[in-house]
């Protein structure tokens, strides 16, 4: 077989499907990269400056996709939801629908990779916090594109902010009992931002613990509490009360033990991180093993083997942040160029 | 002579304290995540001598003597705010509640002797009329507490204007209460 | 597994029962008659019918706390008392956040631990008592919002935007599953205030606690409870709310019976009347004034009543 005869379908053009369809494509081997939305990028292109480097992701996401038009054998289909997937021998047949025409087809495919990303719990669950009920209680994503019209000065900073980590994170009664991993940094990437842009706004980061476990990441999260000066009370919230068109948040400073009210105008909800339905769904078809909340899983000794031809990379995996995405893109692109040459 | 004084010890394994609330009441505090959620919650949390998460922090300590002397126990309004916002389902209003029932049979230095009387009062009310009569309860409550005016001018006025009644209707077939508690009194050796 | 904590009033009441047992309250039959009165009234006039049963005691959750954590005695108070609607085939229907509360953890208790059951049915038999736990626990107000376009069409009466703030009190929603609405912000009750043509009010305090608890009333008044409900009053008078609509006769009895005092030692006018959700429904449905007991409350309803037109 030569490569020509081998296709590898991405389902998933966030920063992860980009990396592997780039390394894939720069071998020369033929990629299909479905992305259900218009534009590539996932929630990386939503995000405003990174960590642990106060550096441009939208920039990052430009470059990938400018380069990913130079390759020939990489076939872009936007608009593209996968409805449909089959194993077949040697490979799979995958039906696609295209959202903004409603044409639909399918079409064969030797290897498939998971890169359908995660998306953010629904923070209503938690009435106390009143998301969905005041409308100045936002999620981290939605907080973002608030950070690009503040960059932009196209809106004023708020003179207060309030992040609440661990929303349906850690949390046994109403979320998650697990860490969503990825909170602790943007969070302080989001207090840092809005500090570099307005110093004078108060940003408080309500948190159990700060988990920093990265390079550069611990003088990352030190870098904001002690230059940018955003301050950081150890404690879950309780409630939020509207006080004179403020919210009002109750809390317990948990270090010295005294509960406490803080009075501000935005609050930010760092959401679990959550597995998408549609992973879910294309999971149960090929019969896949998914973890308890329906992450699919790789087997054991590799970062990106789900089961034979099938890899995953990204956020269909567990919360991961953007580098570690772009890890598991190049590592699955791998896996498919060995599995392919070994079939050939 | 100098007093010297002693740095506390914790337990470095479950407290003899966390396993009983763990055994009698099935509720295991290793899982608070210390996060103070419940404190926060709490209606009246500021009024403490220690909070929700402490309390839950000295049992998990195994600080059996400072647990029965706090003063939380008693002002605690039994809201359950607490538990409805843990994030580990802890649920703190049942601890409370055992705690006060250990302090009450410890009979431990308990800062508010009057709600001891209240609860006596209260069941016995129970116990001889089924439910609960307010008025007399007052009463007997403020002869308890050897303050015969608490309460008094404000229960007087109530009754003189008809609001308060003197009796609650009592519970008809009163004669199959009292040998249930007793019942189960012998059963348990104390009434 | 997760059990669903939201249920919609479908889900929570599947059929609208014919005949109920109305699980009577200590608190509420005792200092607010009126309260009882309305909800027999309110049937009447939806067509439900009340049965109430002379033998049933108090819900025992006084008990279960004041016994000093001794489940038993409460467990088999609780048997024998829903053995009385268990025995008619009837649901039981609590009017008291504490009662409903108190019944459903204890029935919970006892169904969950084969030990306690035993035991527990060991006394009662012998008293001619049996509980199966076939019958299943409401609080009336979900009836009320099952039946709220039934309601709605027999107000003759709408309350006119009278501005209403509610009192949820704690021991319903710290059920937190299978209920009616999310428990940390609930308004399923302003929906019902809404529909039969209040003005709800959202103010700051709306969710802080009665005070009341078991006894802290009687025995911490002045330090405890004046204190936090001096908080509650303030907020709902900044908001210039006209009445406080509760839930529960215990919630009613302390922010009613309390006011007075905390009027008397802060100076300041609140005059907030406290009217129980029941009773304030009997209004809108022109249920004569007389059979609702309104002179039992210490803040004087007046205004309210003067506002719809009554007197």
């Amino acid at each position: 077989m030569s490569k020509a005869d081998t296709a590898a379908l991405i389902i998933g053009g966030g920063i992860a499907g980009l990396e592997t369809a780039l390394k894939l494509g720069q071998g020369g081997y033929t990629v299909i990269l479905a992305e259900k939305e218009s534009a590539l990028g996932g929630n990386v292109a939503k995000l405003h400056s990174s960590f642990p480097r106060w550096e441009d992701p939208q920039e990052l996401i430009k470059v990938k996709q400018a380069e990913l038009k130079t390759l020939p054998s990489v076939r872009v289909l936007a608009n593209t939801e996968i409805t449909g997937l089959q194993r077949q021998s040697g490979g799979f047949t995958a039906h696609w629908t295209d959202r903004a025409t409603q044409k639909s087809g399918s079409l064969p495919v030797q290897a498939l990779i998971f890169a359908t990303g995660f998306e953010l719990f629904n923070a209503s669950v938690y009435g106390e916090y009143g998301y969905g009920i005041y409308k100045n209680v936002v999620n981290s994503l939605e907080f973002e594109h608030l950070l690009g019209m503040y960059e932009q000065r196209a809106i004023h900073v708020p003179e207060s902010i309030a992040f609440f980590k661990c929303v349906g994170s850690r949390d046994r009664s109403k979320g998650f009992p697990y860490c969503s991993k990825i909170c602790c940094m943007y969070t302080a990437k989001q207090a840092g931002l809005v500090k570099k842009i307005s110093p004078d706004t108060q940003c408080y980061v309500f948190y159990m613990d700060y988990r920093a476990s990265g390079k550069e990441y611990e003088e990352f999260v030190r870098q904001v509490i002690e230059e940018r000066k955003v301050r950081y009370v150890r404690g879950r919230p309780s409630k939020v009360v509207l006080e004179n068109d403020k919210l009002l948040v109750r809390f317990e400073d948990t270090l010295i033990g005294v509960p406490m009210e803080a009075s501000v105008d935005l609050i930010v909800l760092a959401s679990a991180v959550v597995p998408r339905p549609e992973t879910l769904a294309l999971a149960r078809m090929l019969g896949l093993k998914t973890d308890d909340y329906g992450f699919v899983e790789p087997v054991y000794g590799s970062p990106v083997r789900i089961e034979e031809r099938i890899f995953m990379a990204g956020g269909c995996g567990f919360a991961i942040e953007s580098l570690g995405a772009i890890a598991q893109g190049a590592a699955a692109a791998a896996e498919v160029t060995a599995l392919f040459n070994k079939s050939e | 002579m100098i007093e010297t004084y002693a740095i506390r010890r914790p337990e470095a394994q479950e407290s003899p304290i966390a396993r009983q609330i763990r055994e009698d009441l099935g509720i295991d505090v290793a899982r608070c995540l210390e996060c103070g959620k419940c404190t926060g919650g709490c209606s009246y949390a500021a009024g403490f001598d220690y909070t929700p998460r402490k309390i839950i922090q000295l049992v998990k300590l195994g600080e059996f003597d400072k647990l029965l002397s706090l003063d939380a126990l008693w002002t605690c309004l039994s809201c359950q705010l607490c538990v409805d916002r843990c994030p580990s389902g802890i649920n703190i209003p049942r601890i409370m509640d055992y705690l006060r029932a250990r302090a009450h049979r410890a009979n431990s230095n308990i800062t508010h002797k009057n709600i001891e009387k209240f609860y006596e009062i209260m069941l016995s009310d129970i116990k001889n009329r089924g439910r609960i009569s307010e008025t007399i309860m007052m009463i007997k409550y403020n002869l308890a507490i050897k303050n015969l005016f608490a309460n008094a001018s404000f229960g007087k006025k109530l009754f003189l204007k008809g609001k308060l009644k003197f009796f609650s209707p009592r519970t008809h077939n009163i004669k199959t209460i009292q040998p249930l508690f007793r019942r189960l009194s012998e059963k348990d050796g104390q009434a | 597994m997760i059990r669903k904590r939201v249920l919609s009033p479908e889900e929570r009441i599947p059929d609208i029962p014919e005949t109920i047992f109305l699980f009577r309250s200590c608190t509420g039959s005792m200092e607010y008659p009126g309260t009882e009165n309305s909800i027999k009234e309110i049937c009447k006039i939806l067509g439900v019918q009340v049965v109430m049963d002379p033998d049933q005691t108090c819900c025992s959750g006084y008990l279960l706390t004041c016994s000093a954590y001794k489940p038993e005695f409460s467990l088999a108070v609780t048997a024998r008392n829903l053995s009385l609607a268990e025995s008619r085939k009837l649901d039981v229907y609590a009017f008291c956040n504490g009662c409903y509360g108190y019944i459903c953890e204890l029935s919970h208790i006892m169904l969950h631990n084969p030990d306690y059951k035993k035991m527990i049915d060991g006394v009662i038999d012998q008293l001619g008592y049996k509980y199966e736990g076939k019958t299943r626990i409401f609080h009336m107000q979900e009836l009320y919002y099952r039946l709220k376009d039934k309601i709605v069409e027999n107000v003759k009466r709408p309350l006119d935007g009278l501005r209403v703030g509610v009192h949820y009190g704690c021991h319903y929603l710290a059920r937190q599953y299978g209920i009616l609405d999310e428990g940390g912000y609930p308004t399923f009750i302003e929906e019902i205030i809404e529909a039969i043509g209040g003005t709800p009010i959202f103010y700051k305090e709306r969710q802080a606690c009665c005070g009341g608890a078991v006894g802290r009333g009687f025995t911490h008044k002045e330090n405890v409870v004046h204190a936090h409900l001096y908080k509650k009053f303030m907020s709902a008078k900044k908001e210039n709310i006209e009445c406080i609509v509760t839930v529960c006769p215990g919630c009613n009895t302390s922010l009613d019976r309390e006011q007075p005092a905390i009027m008397e030692r802060s100076g300041e006018a609140i005059n907030i009347p406290i009217i129980d959700i029941g009773q304030m429904i009997a209004l809108t449905l022109d249920v004569d004034v007389q059979k609702l007991g309104f002179e039992a409350n210490s803040v004087s309803l007046d205004s309210v009543l003067n506002k719809l037109g009554i007197h």
